[in-house]
């Protein structure tokens, strides 16, 4: 066993012993003795963190995500949490714990560019852990608790002044990001030495189960087996999860979440439905004439651009059109020319938008301040001018607004408009507790971006029930992007364990 | 500690500096820091400099410490500090640095014994740290006699019953050490050392199968891989860092004391 000692104490005494310095003061002293004893770890288990933290007051559910991950996980692990219930502050009590432990010197925390002011100002202020941002130009020999998107961080040079540096600890945050294992995040992770580290998400399944094997691979590689073996006997197709308890139980060994429910705290009720919408006939018109678009000409087979076609035509003529037109440049042939300038005549005379004006009625219905999520930026842009001539105002929200735009338009939505309509991007890092009516205009692929726009509303300090409304046209691509969600949802349940309701109250058997 | 031990433990520290304080109001103090004070705490070396290099008029700092915000009507500003504070850490090492190495005596009142004779003792203050994935912490305070060898525990708890000055009274003499300071010192090292030996090290045994398995799990994951990557050696060396027991002795501090 390596024994440490400095004889730094023996050469001060001898100078002492041979008059060459003063001696120091006896209060001192006794102070020191009394110090180093208030401040002693008695014993490896246990949390010091709370007592150094009087000003904050972790909720039990966090304390105890705390103890497991040091205690039983040793220091290795997902925290899974659903939106809301605090991820940030479990992380902050594992440095905290790690800091005064004096098992962690140095911290890399690596996050999504638009939150990292949000990290810093938390870590300094709740838990006085001094970490800054890293800058360009940056000597990371000087910094001891960094915080860092990830994007910069994969870059060159730094992520060579990254791998430079040796990291007692990593933490990062939105971790769902790394679930593509052919990314440069990714590799730039998996290269990453990783004593301790904290992999942060809501959301760790996505789509498929790989996701979560490919996440578990980089926080412990073997853990789940590797590639061959674990797609062997977890996966003959992707959505058909075998094995579940075995997998759930190997994935609770590296994984920690809590429920809302779980948490002692009182909830208020989400209350989902699914809104299903009927096309007007000239809108069914045109749906059909460009899901017929493939078995006219081969240029348009591509299935990807035709999903997107049928998926915007539910959406709204606006963001229809738009890619209608860019098709139309490449068409060559004239009969392919003029069907397609059939298409968008049809569509540029259609009135009536069946799912504007539902959403308009549960606005008024509502009567109350509503989030109104759409896919597309042309819908978002068409929509504002809906509901602003039916004398409703609304803001735009985007991700590619800028800190101080985004805190702009949270506040003139709260004290002025009625509606905040948002795109994807907008949904993550804003949380908008007085609001609790949430409108899915389109519904994405992938049912954890449900979650996550439903979390920004249905989060601690939310005082009423939540409701939500997936809006769905009926015989269009939205009935099977349900069932895929339905499926994709049950994969997550297997795997993971129970979501709340996300896209109705429902639950749909596999 | 609560913020009344806080309070105390401020209070000390700036009398004991010289730093004179200027209003104690039982839930914060204001004080007004000497240059040597300033220049230990403030971190503003360029300041400093700068007064030096201009031949400028110090002014040493006045701080305010609220050490119980809860109690506070006043409508004062000041930095509030608590258990875990960034600043009280900060003293807590300067009261380190400076509480490092004493020599004291015993201070006899009783004029009419003829004469005292006060032995001299070597007190050290040892904490030890159990290192692994997790920790542990033992704190040691040993004392050995310099005359005869005998060491005694728990010694700093001891000393706090004696009435202890810098100086040595009048009518006392104190006998010469047999034992030399340095290799008293190294025979309570030594003492520590056989402590640590006969302790139960079962947390190392443990930390060693935690590594065991975490290990096994990476070569499996790398089974049949011929060249095994980069990142193979990164996690290996990752984890043999989290897993390794180290033991590491810090002296906290130590010095002579003439008992009688």
């Amino acid at each position: 066993m390596i024994i440490e000692k400095s004889s730094a104490w023996k050469e001060g005494f001898t100078e002492r012993l041979e008059n060459r310095e003063a001696w120091d003061n006896w209060t001192l002293y006794r102070m020191s003795y009394e110090a180093v004893k208030t401040n002693l770890i008695t014993d490896f288990n246990g949390l010091q963190s709370p007592k150094y933290l009087p000003n904050l007051t972790p909720l039990a559910h966090q304390l105890k995500v705390a103890e497991t991950v040091i205690e039983r996980m040793n220091g290795k692990a997902i925290l899974a949490d659903e939106v809301g219930l605090g991820k940030t502050i479990e992380a902050g009590l594992i440095l905290k714990e790690y800091l005064i432990r004096g098992l962690v010197k140095k911290a890399l925390i690596l996050v999504p560019a638009s939150l990292v002011n949000q990290w810093i100002e938390e870590l300094n202020h709740k838990f006085h852990i001094p970490a800054m941002q890293y800058k360009k130009n940056y000597d990371l020999d000087h910094c001891t608790i960094v915080v860092m998107s990830i994007d910069m961080a994969k870059r060159s040079p730094h992520k060579e002044n990254i791998y430079d540096q040796e990291y007692d600890l990593i933490i990062i945050d939105e971790a769902h990001k790394l679930k593509n294992h052919k990314t440069k995040n990714y590799e730039f992770v998996q290269n990453l030495k990783k004593k301790f580290c904290l992999l942060l998400t809501a959301t760790p399944i996505q789509n498929n189960v790989f996701e979560l094997f490919y996440l578990i691979s980089l926080l412990k590689p073997g853990h789940l087996g590797n590639y061959e073996t674990f797609q062997s006997s977890f996966s003959v197709s992707k959505h058909n999860v075998e094995h579940d308890d075995y997998l759930k139980e190997l994935v609770n060994q590296v994984m920690v979440r809590n429920r809302r429910q779980d948490t002692g705290i009182e909830w208020t009720n989400r209350r989902v439905q699914i809104i299903p919408i009927v096309f007007t006939q000239e809108e069914q018109e045109v749906y059909d004439l460009i899901s017929d678009l493939k078995n006219v000409c081969p240029i348009f087979s591509d299935a990807f651009s035709m999903i997107t076609l049928q998926r915007e035509m539910c959406s709204s003529k606006e963001a229809t059109s738009l890619t209608l037109t860019n098709m139309l440049q490449k068409c060559i042939k004239p009969e392919d020319i003029s069907y397609m300038e059939g298409i968008i005549q049809k569509l540029m005379v259609l009135e009536v938008n069946s799912k504007a004006e539902k959403a308009y009625e549960l606005i008024t219905q509502a009567s109350d301040k509503v989030i109104l999520f759409t896919e597309y930026r042309a819908t978002q842009t068409y929509l504002q001018w809906y509901l602003q001539s039916k004398g409703i105002t609304s803001v735009p929200f985007n991700g590619q607004f800028n800190k101080n735009k985004r805190e702009w338009m949270k506040q003139l939505f709260k004290e002025k408009a009625q509606v905040l309509i948002a795109t994807e991007s907008g949904s993550e890092g804003i949380n908008l507790q007085f609001c609790h009516h949430v409108i899915n205009y389109d519904l994405p692929w992938n049912p954890m971006k449900l979650e996550q726009r439903i979390g920004r509303v249905h989060r601690l300090g939310q005082e009423h029930d939540v409701h939500i409304y997936n809006l769905a046209i009926q015989n269009s691509i939205e009935d099977h992007i349900l069932d895929l969600l339905h499926v994709k949802i049950g994969v997550f349940e297997q795997v993971v364990g129970e979501l709340d309701d996300i896209l109705s109250a429902f639950k749909k058997s596999i | 500690m609560y913020p009344q031990q806080i309070h105390s433990y401020l209070l000390q520290f700036f009398n004991e500096n010289n730093c004179q304080v200027l209003n104690d109001n039982d839930h914060y103090i204001n004080v007004q820091l000497t240059i040597e004070m300033d220049k230990k705490i403030m971190n503003r070396p360029f300041y400093w400099k700068y007064l030096e290099c201009t031949d400028g008029e110090p002014s040493p700092a006045q701080l305010t410490f609220i050490t119980d915000k809860n109690r506070l009507v006043e409508d004062i500003k000041g930095e509030v500090i608590h258990f875990g504070s960034p600043r009280l850490s900060q003293l807590f090492q300067a009261t380190k640095e400076m509480g490092s190495f004493v020599r004291m005596y015993e201070r006899v009142v009783d004029k009419f014994e003829p004469q005292t004779i006060l032995t001299p003792w070597l007190a050290v203050n040892y904490k030890i740290s159990y290192y692994s994935d997790q920790t542990k912490e033992i704190l040691y305070s040993l004392g050995i006699n310099l005359m005869t060898g005998q060491v005694k525990e728990e010694f700093q708890e001891l000393l706090s019953g004696v009435d202890l000055t810098t100086t040595m009274s009048e009518n006392t003499f104190n006998l010469p050490y047999i034992i030399k300071p340095i290799r008293a010192l190294e025979r309570l090292d030594g003492i520590i050392d056989t402590f640590i030996q006969k302790a139960d090290h079962k947390w190392a045994e443990e930390a060693k199968l935690r590594w065991q398995k975490d290990r096994k799990v990476l070569e499996y994951f790398y089974e049949g891989v011929e060249n095994k990557p980069d990142c193979y050696e990164i996690e290996k060396e990752a984890m043999d860092q989290q897993y390794e027991a180290r033991i590491k002795i810090d002296i906290i501090n130590g010095g002579l004391f003439y008992l009688k």
